[in-house]
């Protein structure tokens, strides 16, 4: 085989197609994402800081920047993250670490502050359960019913990421992450007999956490509290929730209009980071709200319809962590805001501000896209 | 390679696979959506409500209120623009709150201290500060507040009430609170047409109280209210107020009076009065200037209490919200109903004793008279209280009834004004006895407002019809146009119109012949009857009620005037020396401006007007035999030569047989003094008027026997030229009350 006179870079070298569906729903999520991220973001920005683009500027930044991102990867054999599964955990637990020394924010450290943007720690390590899982999982091809293969591993490896997200303290992180784990687990072939122990373990650690650092009871009985009655303290901890259950319930089923929430003019707090879904419901209301569910159900099925006509293993695995992760993340949001479960700062994907994340996550996207081409074509 | 590490995709995974996605696809979004749809359907109102709480101060714009205008669209309540201002005190700067408050009590002259504190009220969104301001002060603190920075003041277009025709037809009009809604009268009958419906300024404010972007700001736009167009007609309404004023003061009615004006074939109300009332455009001012002085005078609660009272009593419409013992006047109910039913005929004949006994209780004649043998018609001009007992024992308790129903006597007219009692206080004829029937034979025991006793001669004289008494001939929308007309409405046939024309020769007799003499108009063929009801409840066993109930024209009715003066306290209370002149007065007038007809008698025809003819540059002897020709006499001053002046001069109008008095050759001018004419008859009149070289204009019953000047328009004494005219009203005080 002789090669051809002007060979491209192996990245730039045809390959097959990636997923378009998927692809195409990701970028309707990130475009939909700014637009809702400049309405409800203009206000605060306006009055805080005189700027009305001050949250929607660098976002978009950031966007470009992922979906950049997002080429690169899906333009690399995904079959490279095998090499970064271990050191990517060494990674992880020395910035988790780390995070514990930087300056408090709210009461929480889990952000390190770079020139380029804030980090958290705590996006690295859901990255790093997703590939070192998906590592192990494939290799380990015969062992995932046995206590010693399908579970142990794991445990080992969570235990020190979920002990040092709870003593930022980190608890809707840590949850996120265990969840992410355990459908990891489950998907990878781990005996159903361990989940009942898993789950139970993972409730157990939880239950450790808040024996063993006595700080957090408080911490969290207080959130408990105002979630059964956000009423109860409308000036104080109800406060947030309140606020949102207003903006959601004034959008009604057709919402005020884009542009026109009322409750983002200072009223609901953080309206361009983990409450915005609750502005997305006053501007555009039930409609606006079931179409942003819709497409995460969308991303979610034809994520996992790569999954299952992946190459291999490792593949289906990176595709159904990182698909997890993003509408686990967003159900977990959606909930909050609605206070279907108690308050937990839990931002919304594709749609929340902060650019590192976003970047991020279409990175993630970006390996989804490259599982899809070595995949099962569709016959067009 | 790399892509050799690793299985390929069994199916136990690809079935965990499609587990999860059915765990996150289905359960955890589906339940979301369930919670998003119970929060954005089922509690949507709940949290909208709640967040608009938070978020927005809404002002009310008042929609224009409709006007009011009279049945030549005479204005009589318009709503002009005016101002509110209001202060939002959050919103004004702490270091500015001291100078606003001083700068707005100057420009409003307003007590600084109390807008001071208004506006100290930090947390405060909206406190009012002035209402009715003009434009010139509305515009001085707009001014004021740009010039200054000062934000938190608001000025707002508002609307304020003015009735035109001031103090007239106050119990009708009724009167609006600051509010903008009708209190009394058609003011409040007709608020929900006239108010409209108000518009709105909602602005968003955010957590720090700032306002939001403009275009969180919506105005709904307010409706206008639509306006209406009434039967009253502002002449008539003047004249009856005019007249009725006069006797309230001359005969100290001491429980108002009340006076309205019909039109018998219609029902529609001309003129409604109740006297003293009110000025719309300050109906919380005493009219009574004593009893405002008297209240003035008292302190606190007391002074409270005796304001609210008097207020109320003022404003009360008595023409329709008092019930009275209509007496005499309800005579010519019983003789409609008798002779209707047949009971009795023209014919019939009944016997006067002075006093008559009905199953052991004596009714006398009212005024001690023994009139004898009499038909109806005689029993009803001497308003004979044994001849109507008689009446109305052949008609018995049952037909009584049942026209005093038919009459509309025993409910509510349905009147489009407020305050109508539900029914009138009677007796049905099961509770009826022989003693009762013949208290109410006469009009003693029933108890009726003014408005159903006019209402029920209308239907005695306009052919038997009963006609449904209303204000509002037109309701106009807001453009102006005619949106709604309503029409006259025949409630029922109550008698034949034979019995009606009988019953009005029988007005007219009453009125030509006795008792009901004072309501005499020339030319115009007045009916009418007379009443002096005893107040069977009053603690005062002398009141009184004085009334008049006069038709005109006889021969072809077109309106009805009742007048009734509540506890007159002066010479007589008899209504036909009291109230029969205000209806002769109001008739002349209001039968003039609708330009009836008149048709003069023989008697009449000599006092007719006539106009005085330019005679300046005539010989003596022409313009004697000129004013001899339009029938007027002539008095030469100064000889036999050309006419330099005249007095009357030409063009006037003077009734037949007066002077003219010529100057010759450049005469001077002569005057004369008036006379006392006080109790003098017409013909002494005319004689002292004659020599003191004055012309007579005799009004009132001057054709009729035994009457006398009670009236005359030049007081005695004054100087007038030669040849001046004077009137003098001759009315016969002595009518016997009945």
């Amino acid at each position: 085989m002789s090669k051809p006179k002007h060979e491209r870079p192996a990245i730039l070298r045809r390959q097959p197609m990636a997923d378009w569906s998927f692809a195409i729903l990701v970028l309707t999520l990130v475009a939909f994402g700014l637009v809702m991220l400049f309405s409800a973001s203009c206000a605060v920005a306006q009055y805080r800081f005189d700027d009305p683009y001050l949250y929607i500027r660098p976002q978009i930044v950031f966007a470009i920047a992922g979906i950049t991102a997002m080429w690169l990867a899906s333009r690399v054999d995904y079959h490279i993250w095998h090499r970064f599964a271990w050191p990517l955990l060494g990674l992880s637990l020395a910035l988790l670490a780390l995070v514990l020394v930087m300056p408090e924010y709210n009461g929480c450290r889990r952000w390190i502050v770079t020139p380029v943007g804030t980090l958290q720690p705590s996006e690295i390590a859901k990255f790093t359960v997703v590939v070192l899982f998906g590592h192990i999982i494939a290799l380990n091809q015969t062992g995932m019913q046995s206590f010693r293969g399908g579970v142990l591993p794991f445990l080992l490896i969570l235990g020190p990421i979920a002990g040092l997200m709870l003593l930022e303290p980190h608890l809707s992180g840590t949850l996120l992450i265990l969840g992410i784990g355990a459908v990891l687990m489950f998907v990878g072939g781990t005996g159903l007999r361990w989940f009942g122990l898993a789950i139970g373990g993972g409730v157990g650690a939880i239950a450790a956490a808040l024996l063993f650092v006595p700080d957090l009871v408080p911490y969290a009985a207080s959130r408990l509290e105002s979630w059964l009655d956000p009423f109860a303290d409308p000036l104080g901890k109800g406060h947030q929730t309140i606020q949102s259950l207003y903006a959601i319930g004034s959008g009604g089923a057709t919402g005020l209009g884009l542009g026109n929430s009322r409750q983002k003019h200072m009223y609901v707090p953080e309206p361009q980071n983990d409450f915005i879904f609750s502005i997305v419901c006053e501007e555009l209301g039930f409609i606006g709200a079931v179409a942003v569910i819709l497409l995460f159900v969308g991303l979610l099925l034809r994520g996992l319809t790569i999954a299952a006509r992946a190459k291999d293993k490792f593949g289906a695995l990176l595709v159904v962590g990182f698909v997890v992760q993003v509408v686990m993340q967003a159900a977990l949001n959606i909930a909050v805001v609605t206070n279907t479960i108690p308050n937990t700062g839990i931002s919304l994907p594709f749609f929340s501000s902060g650019g590192t994340s976003l970047m991020m996550l279409l990175g993630e996207m970006g390996i989804v896209l490259s599982v899809s081409r070595q995949g099962l074509q569709e016959k067009y | 390679m790399l892509s050799d590490l690793g299985a390929a995709v069994g199916r136990k995974i690809r079935r965990r696979i499609a587990v999860v996605g059915g765990v996150f696809g289905l359960v955890c979004f589906g339940t979301l959506t369930a919670r998003l749809f119970y929060i954005q359907f089922i509690d949507s109102d709940f949290y909208t409500r709640h967040a608009a709480g938070q978020q927005l101060r809404g002002i009310t714009v008042n929609a224009p209120r409709g006007g009011i205008y009279d049945a030549n669209m005479n204005p009589l309540a318009v709503s002009v623009s005016a101002w509110t201002i209001r202060a939002s005190p959050r919103e004004i700067a702490d270091d500015k709150v001291a100078a606003t408050a001083a700068a707005l009590a100057d420009i409003l002259e307003l007590d600084e201290a109390s807008v001071r504190e208004k506006l100290d009220d930090r947390k405060s969104n909206d406190k009012l500060i002035a209402r009715a301001v003009d434009r010139a002060k509305a515009d001085a603190v707009n001014l004021w507040c740009a010039e200054n920075g000062v934000e938190g003041i608001l000025v707002l277009e508002d609307t304020k009430r003015v009735y035109p025709e001031g103090d007239m037809g106050g119990s009708i009009l009724g009167f609006v609170n600051v509010d903008g809604d009708g209190v009394a009268g058609l003011e409040l009958e007709y608020n929900d047409l006239l108010k409209g419906e108000n518009g709105s300024l909602l602005s968003a404010k955010n957590a720090w109280g700032y306002p939001m972007p403009d275009l969180y700001e919506t105005l709904r736009t307010p409706t206008s209210g639509s306006s209406l167009i009434l039967t009253v007609d502002t002449a008539i309404q003047h004249y009856l107020e005019n007249h009725l004023s006069r006797a309230v003061e001359e005969y100290n009615v001491g429980a108002r009076a009340v006076g309205i004006v019909m039109d018998v074939n219609t029902g529609a109300v001309l003129a409604m009065s109740t006297k003293p009332d009110y000025d719309p455009n300050s109906p919380r001012t005493i009219t009574d200037e004593a009893l405002r002085a008297q209240i003035d005078a008292m302190q606190g609660e007391e002074r409270a209490a005796a304001l609210q009272q008097a207020q109320q009593a003022q404003w009360r419409n008595k023409a329709v919200s008092d019930l009275y013992e209509p007496g005499s006047v309800f005579k010519l109910i019983t003789a409609s109903a008798a002779l209707d039913s047949g009971a009795v005929t023209p014919g019939s004949t009944f016997v006067c004793r002075g006093s008559i006994n009905v199953a052991g209780t004596r009714f006398r004649c009212a005024n001690g008279r023994v009139h004898g043998a009499q038909n109806i018609a005689d029993a009803l001009m001497h308003s004979c209280n044994p001849s109507f007992i008689q009446i109305g024992a052949a008609l018995g308790a049952d037909r009584f009834y049942q026209y005093f129903q038919a009459f509309g006597l025993a409910e509510a007219t349905g009147v489009d004004l407020p305050a109508e009692p539900k029914k009138s206080e009677h007796y049905t004829a099961d509770r009826m006895g022989p003693v009762e029937l013949a208290s109410c034979s006469f009009g003693q025991s029933s108890k009726i407002t003014p408005l159903q006793m006019i209402t029920a001669v209308s239907a005695v004289v306009n052919g038997g019809k009963l006609m449904q008494p209303y204000l509002v001939s037109a309701v106009l929308d807001e453009n102006g146009a005619i949106s709604q007309r309503i029409e006259p409405q025949v409630k029922r046939q109550v008698i034949s119109a034979e019995t009606s024309a009988r019953m009005r020769e029988m007005m007219k007799y009453t009125v030509d012949s006795g008792p009901g003499k004072n309501a005499y108009v020339a030319g115009m063929r007045v009916g009418g009857k007379s009443g002096t009801s005893q107040k069977l409840d009053s603690e005062d066993s002398t009141a009184r009620i004085a009334s008049f109930v006069g038709i005109a024209p006889a021969d072809d009715p077109q309106i009805a005037v009742l007048v009734l003066l509540d506890e007159p306290h002066t010479f007589t209370t008899a209504g036909g020396t009291l109230a029969a002149p205000v209806v002769g007065q109001v008739l002349r007038d209001t039968l003039e401006y609708l330009e009836v007809q008149p048709v003069y008698t023989e008697a009449e025809r000599k006092n007719i007007d006539t106009t005085v003819p330019d005679l300046v540059g005539q010989t003596n002897e022409y313009a004697s035999a000129r004013l001899a020709e339009a029938g007027l006499g002539s008095s030469t001053r100064g000889g036999s030569g050309t006419v330099t002046s005249q007095y009357p001069a030409a063009g006037t109008v003077l009734p037949r047989g007066s002077t003219v008095v010529l100057y010759t050759e450049n005469a001077a001018e002569e005057t004369t003094v008036v006379p006392s004419l006080d109790g003098a008859d017409p013909e002494q009149t005319a004689l002292l008027l004659r020599q003191a070289g004055l012309n007579l204009r005799a009004e009132g019953a001057a054709l009729a026997d035994n009457v006398q000047a009670v009236w005359q328009d030049a007081a005695a004494g004054t100087r007038l030229p030669l040849g001046s005219t004077v009137t003098v009203e001759f009315y016969d005080t002595t009518i016997p009350e009945d």
